[in-house]
């Protein structure tokens, strides 16, 4: 999966804006949105709330994770923690991203929570390319991935996978007869 | 002019089967698109599922067509029908690259399957295999097979595409408890044992094990 679209996927996550315009309720398929009053916080999925920050129409309110204070307390546990702790929203990274680079303005020291952020999302990979390691030494068939974030998962997909798959055919051949009859995608 | 709009959302209920709103209809068709896009193998076909959203989406364009084009309102109803449209068409453009991946297989399962059963392709996948079968075969004719001596003129071509492999990983988020899963060994030492799969939980395990819940929507692949 490319990374684009697990940005899309996190584009659906809710935000508080504060329009600067008025407009009923807008029915969308996907739900309905709105009423939007000047002044008066509303909440948006995000593609709608960088669009209309993009076109000067709102002003974005940072999601309450995004708050130098909690992500200190998240790296520290996140450091101290040999596994995965709870991540402060499923999609921290990608709205992290989009939000800072299109809305830096509207959130309070932006320049720091960026610096935790990826503090926070070094940490965890350095983590997670532990734990596939000992997966992969240990020639395991299962294991279990809570508090992983989607972009996590989708940075060691492909390779972690696809390792995975070679060490299976490699095996299989070695064993004879096992493998026969199993088409091998080269 | 805002009523043109304000219709789109709340009329189009009605036409709808009445278990699902067009909320949930969106969200199936996240789940059918991911549930595509990561499994080894191709799924059954969801074209009720890619019917209701493409009335969706052609409702709501009509509605758009009497809409000035520097409305408000109008862009967000545009951005939201492209965003859609392109979930879509990505879950139809991933079936097409496994059909053309698989496609001996995929007419082999498609005839053997039960008659009372339900089809795996679409009648427009169907069509589509089908040709790219015949293609394929007239292809390697014209190019290399009546070169051949006769007694190679012939490919199975059961035999040279390869099947599709369900011994892959995969990772998936539990949307309904399961218990005592069988997990198969990796290695001859090892023994096999089961796990409990709880709601919400993410795990990385062979596609093999997991296929049938990921039909019946119990598990999400991620």
């Amino acid at each position: 999966m490319d990374p684009s679209e697990v940005e899309f996927l996190a584009e659906k996550e809710v935000v508080k804006i504060i329009p600067n315009f008025s407009l009923d309720k807008i029915y969308l398929i996907g739900g309905d949105l709105g009423p939007f009053n000047p002044g008066l916080p509303v909440d948006v999925p995000v593609w709608l709330a960088l669009n209309l920050k993009q076109r000067q129409k709102c002003r974005i309110l940072p999601p309450e994770w995004m708050d130098v204070d909690k992500l200190e307390d998240v790296r520290e546990m996140e450091r101290k923690e040999e596994s995965f702790t709870p991540p402060p929203s499923p999609y921290y990274m990608e709205l992290t991203k989009l939000l800072l680079n299109h809305a830096s303005d509207n959130i309070p020291k932006a320049d720091e929570i960026r610096t935790l952020v990826k503090d926070i999302w070094d940490t965890r990979i350095a983590k997670l390319r532990l734990s596939a390691d000992s997966f992969i030494s240990q020639q395991e068939a299962h294991a279990k991935l809570d508090n992983l974030t989607l972009m996590e998962i989708n940075t060691t997909r492909s390779f972690l996978l696809d390792s995975l798959n070679c060490m299976f055919k490699l095996r299989s051949n070695m064993q004879p007869g096992s493998g026969t009859g199993k088409a091998l995608d080269y | 002019m805002s009523d043109a709009l304000s219709d789109g959302g709340s009329d189009h209920d009605d036409s709808q089967e009445d278990v699902m709103t067009p909320v949930e209809l969106i969200a199936k068709l996240e789940e059918a698109w991911l549930n595509e896009k990561f499994s080894p193998d191709l799924l059954e076909n969801k074209s009720e599922i890619v019917e209701c959203v493409m009335e969706q989406l052609t409702h709501m364009e009509a509605n758009l067509q009497r809409v000035s084009k520097g409305d408000t309102k109008a862009s967000v109803h545009r951005m939201e029908i492209d965003r859609i449209r392109f979930v879509l068409s990505s879950y139809l453009r991933s079936r097409l690259q496994k059909i053309e991946k698989f496609f001996p297989h995929v007419l082999e399962k498609e005839k053997s399957r039960a008659d009372g059963d339900p089809s795996y392709l679409s009648p427009e996948e169907y069509a589509f295999a089908r040709e790219y079968l015949a293609n394929t075969e007239t292809y390697l004719k014209a190019v290399a097979l009546r070169h051949m001596p006769p007694n190679l003129q012939s490919v199975n071509m059961m035999k040279a595409v390869p099947e599709p492999c369900l011994d892959s990983f995969v990772f998936l988020r539990v949307k309904e408890r399961q218990d005592n899963i069988m997990v198969e060994p990796e290695t001859d030492d090892q023994r096999e044992y089961v796990v409990d799969l709880e709601e919400g939980s993410q795990h990385l395990m062979r596609y093999r094990t997991i296929a049938p819940l990921v039909s019946t929507g119990a598990v999400q692949l991620i």
